[in-house]
Order: structure tokens, then C-alpha cells, then sequence
């Protein structure tokens, strides 16, 4: 602000005040108009997106409910990690249960959380596990994205007893999984989020099933 | 830049901070640099109309303004462009930044809404520009690919313009990682003022 302005009087604080007032309000009922205009849209791109990515897990021709109103949401930190509640969406064909997915976070990646998409089909094998958000650092933490494409889908088919609970971590910890070279910290990160969903999965699968799926 | 080189130089700079991490493939850049055209136009002409008021609310209004620009921008990307805003993420909001450096660093308030609306494109179009050429260079050295990602994040459409160069294994990392960026940068810069530098001398010769 100038210093050689003359200083200010009431009158004039006044106006200053009922202006800047006067825009808050314009300002917050122009954001308010383009919230609403905007909002069907955006939660339809968001639910394309997610059903895009759990279509890839589950195919369509394995089951014949809605995954994406057929859900529950579970909180349970000591065995999941994580404090927020995590979406299970849940698999039928004719009623029987075919597989889980969960919309589970990664807390501890290097820049923060990573959000996936862990499959479980109903016998406690995985189906696959996507990551949906992340922040790693790109071209080290990244790698399952492009330089590793076979990294995520080696998942396909372990269970909580192949390989046995022990050696599910990554190699430099002693496990069966590989690591990125560069990068331990992603992949240990994303190997314990999805060994997590499946000791939960095992110990909550009927429980998981059990309840009804919510009138739409 | 015809003013006053050397302040404008630093208000790119400092312009070109928060923007500069999209720019590791050219699919984030060309996001980016749409979104910060925009916010620099919107927020040239919101500056230039807020000259009218009296010098005291004029400098919280025009952060109210930029904030309820950014906001709205953020929210519109969602509607229309909702893969772009996961990846551009935390740097949307941040174009408010630019978009203020464009008033105070070119005195729009000042100006007429004309010259307003020309300052704002000169200095989007800078930003597209600058942030087009490092993510050419950082996507093409780093991973040897141009537009990777753009089907995701622009639709159908644009997934049919990526190219792979050569494989991906190969890429020079450091461009995708962050120090590439402020490389990248400063030889952009360099390339600047080798040209700038090259013509005063040639006028120089003519002179003497």
C-alpha cells in the first residue's frame, strides 16, 4: 500500500469494508451456482472411473449385480491400516457371492498415501490389484506404471497361504515379491496394503457377504 | 518484456514454479498450460475491472477474485476433464499464483479491458508455450514417448496421438524426476539469452 497516501477516514474504511464484503458474497454464490451445475457431472465421471477400473478387475461376465451400489464401508485400522473407512464392493452372480474389491489406501507410500483396488474372489485368491492414485516419484516409484508392467499382475492368483504369511513382503525384507530398483518403499508399501486386505478378507469374509446389499 | 526485461524474466520464473512439475510428460503440460492460459486471461480482466474500486479493497478483492477463479476452474475440470484434474491434482489450485503475477507483474490495472485481455494471453500463451517445449523434451528424453497418457486424461481421442519412440527402458530418468525440470529450465533460459544476445550483437555491428 502506498505510504504516502493520505490516511484513511472512517467514512471511506467503511466503504472499503462493505465492498470487499459485497465480493465475498457475489464471489461465493458465483462458485455456489458452478458447484451445483457441476456436480452430477463430476460424481458420474467419478463412478465411470472407478467402474471402468473394477470392470478390469471383475469382468462384467463374472457377475450380474451392481458393484458400485452392491458395497459396504468398513473401518477397522488395526488390521486394514488405515483409519477412514474403505469400500468393499461386492461381486454376485444369481445372489452367490463371486469376489470382494477393495477400495483400500496404501498410507505409507513415499509421497503419501496410494490409493488401490485390491480383488479378492470369493476362495481368498487375488484377483488382481490396481493403483488407482498415487503420488510417487515418477520414473522410480512409478515403475509398476511402465518400466515393471508385469509387477502388478503377478498378484493374480496369491492367497494368504501362497506364498505363506512370512515371506508376504518384498524381497529386501525377506519376502517373495519383488521390489523396483530404486524404489523399496513404494512396492513394500503396496504388498503390505494388499496382504492387509486379504488377512481381513479372511478373517470377515462371511461377514463381508452377509449383509444385504442397500435399497437403491 | 519490452519494459523492463530483467523483472519480467523473474516474474516468469517465479510464474513458472508450481507449473513446471506437470511438465514431465507432455500430456500434463498441455493441461496445465490450457488451464493457466485461462487463469491468466480471466484473472487479467478480473484485475483490470477491479481498478474501478478504491485502492483499499482492491488488493483483498483481487485475492478473493483470484481464489474464486481458481476454485471454479477446479471444480469445472472436474465436469469436463475429471482423469486431468487427478493429474494435475494440487497444481490447479496453485494457478492462482500465476494468474496474480500477471497483474502485478504487467500493471494491468492500469491498462484498458483490451490491453488487459491482450496481457493475460500474452502471458498464458508464455506458460503453454514454455511448459509445451519442457514437456516435449522431458516426456521424449525421459521416457522416449510423446503424449503418453493422453487417452486417459483427454479421452478416447487423444489416445490414438501417443507415440512411443523408443522403449521406455532406455529413457534418461533424471528428465521425469524434479532436477530435470530446473535443468530443462535453465537451458531453456540459456537458449533465450544466447538468442536475445546474438541479436544485440549483430545491431551492434550494423551500429558501428
Amino acid at each position: 500500500m502506498d505510504t504516502n497516501a493520505e490516511p484513511v477516514r472512517r467514512p471511506q474504511r467503511l466503504t472499503a469494508v462493505l465492498i470487499v464484503v459485497a465480493l465475498a458474497l457475489v464471489l461465493a454464490a458465483l462458485i455456489a451456482m458452478i458447484e451445483s451445475a457441476t456436480r452430477e457431472r463430476t460424481r458420474r465421471n467419478e463412478q465411470a472411473w472407478i467402474q471402468q477400473r473394477l470392470d478390469v478387475l471383475v469382468p462384467p461376465d463374472r457377475h450380474d449385480n451392481d458393484l458400485l451400489t452392491d458395497r459396504i464401508d468398513v473401518v477397522s485400522p488395526d488390521i486394514l491400516g488405515v483409519a477412514q473407512p474403505v469400500t468393499i464392493y461386492r461381486a454376485r452372480q444369481s445372489s452367490e457371492p463371486v469376489a470382494a474389491v477393495f477400495r483400500t489406501v496404501a498410507p505409507d507410500g513415499y509421497h503419501g498415501p496410494i490409493e488401490l483396488l485390491v480383488a479378492i474372489a470369493y476362495d481368498g485368491s487375488l484377483l488382481g490389484v490396481q493403483v488407482v492414485r498415487h503420488k510417487e516419484t515418477a520414473g522410480l516409484g512409478d515403475q509398476f506404471e511402465n518400466r515393471r508392467t508385469d509387477w502388478l499382475p503377478a498378484f493374480r492368483g496369491k492367497s494368504l497361504s501362497d506364498p505363506p504369511q512370512q515371506r508376504w513382503s518384498v524381497r529386501q525384507d525377506g519376502g517373495d515379491f519383488d521390489g523396483f530398483t530404486g524404489a523399496t518403499i513404494t512396492p513394500r508399501a503396496i504388498v503390505r496394503a494388499t496382504r492387509r486386505a486379504l488377512e481381513y478378507y479372511g478373517a470377515q469374509r462371511d461377514r463381508i457377504f452377509a449383509s444385504t446389499p442397500p435399497q437403491q | 518484456m519490452k519494459n523492463d526485461p530483467s523483472t519480467a524474466q523473474v516474474w516468469l520464473a517465479i510464474a513458472l514454479c508450481p507449473a513446471i512439475a506437470a511438465s514431465d510428460t507432455l500430456t500434463g503440460a498441455l493441461g496445465l498450460g490450457v488451464a493457466a492460459l485461462l487463469a491468466c486471461v480471466i484473472g487479467a480482466l478480473a484485475g483490470q475491472l477491479l481498478h474501478r474500486l478504491p485502492p483499499e479493497p482492491r488488493q483483498v478483492g483481487l485475492i478473493l477474485m483470484l481464489a474464486a477463479l481458481v476454485t471454479s476452474l477446479t471444480l469445472w475440470m472436474g465436469a469436463a476433464a475429471h482423469e486431468l484434474r487427478g493429474t494435475l491434482g494440487i497444481l490447479l489450485p496453485l494457478l492462482a499464483v500465476n494468474a496474480a503475477i500477471v497483474w502485478r507483474g504487467d500493471q494491468t490495472s492500469t491498462a484498458t479491458p483490451g490491453a488487459a485481455l491482450r496481457m493475460g494471453l500474452v502471458s498464458g500463451a508464455r506458460i503453454l508455450a514454455i511448459l509445451v517445449v519442457l514437456g516435449c523434451t522431458r516426456e521424449f528424453v525421459g521416457r522416449g514417448s510423446l503424449l503418453y497418457g493422453a487417452g486417459n486424461s483427454l479421452g478416447d481421442w487423444a489416445g490414438k496421438l501417443e507415440l512411443q519412440l523408443f522403449p521406455a527402458d532406455m529413457g534418461f530418468l533424471l528428465a521425469m524426476l524434479p532436477p530435470g525440470a530446473f535443468i530443462a529450465c535453465g537451458l531453456l533460459l540459456a537458449a533465450r539469452n544466447w538468442i536475445t544476445h546474438r541479436h544485440e550483437l549483430s545491431e551492434n555491428r550494423r551500429n558501428f
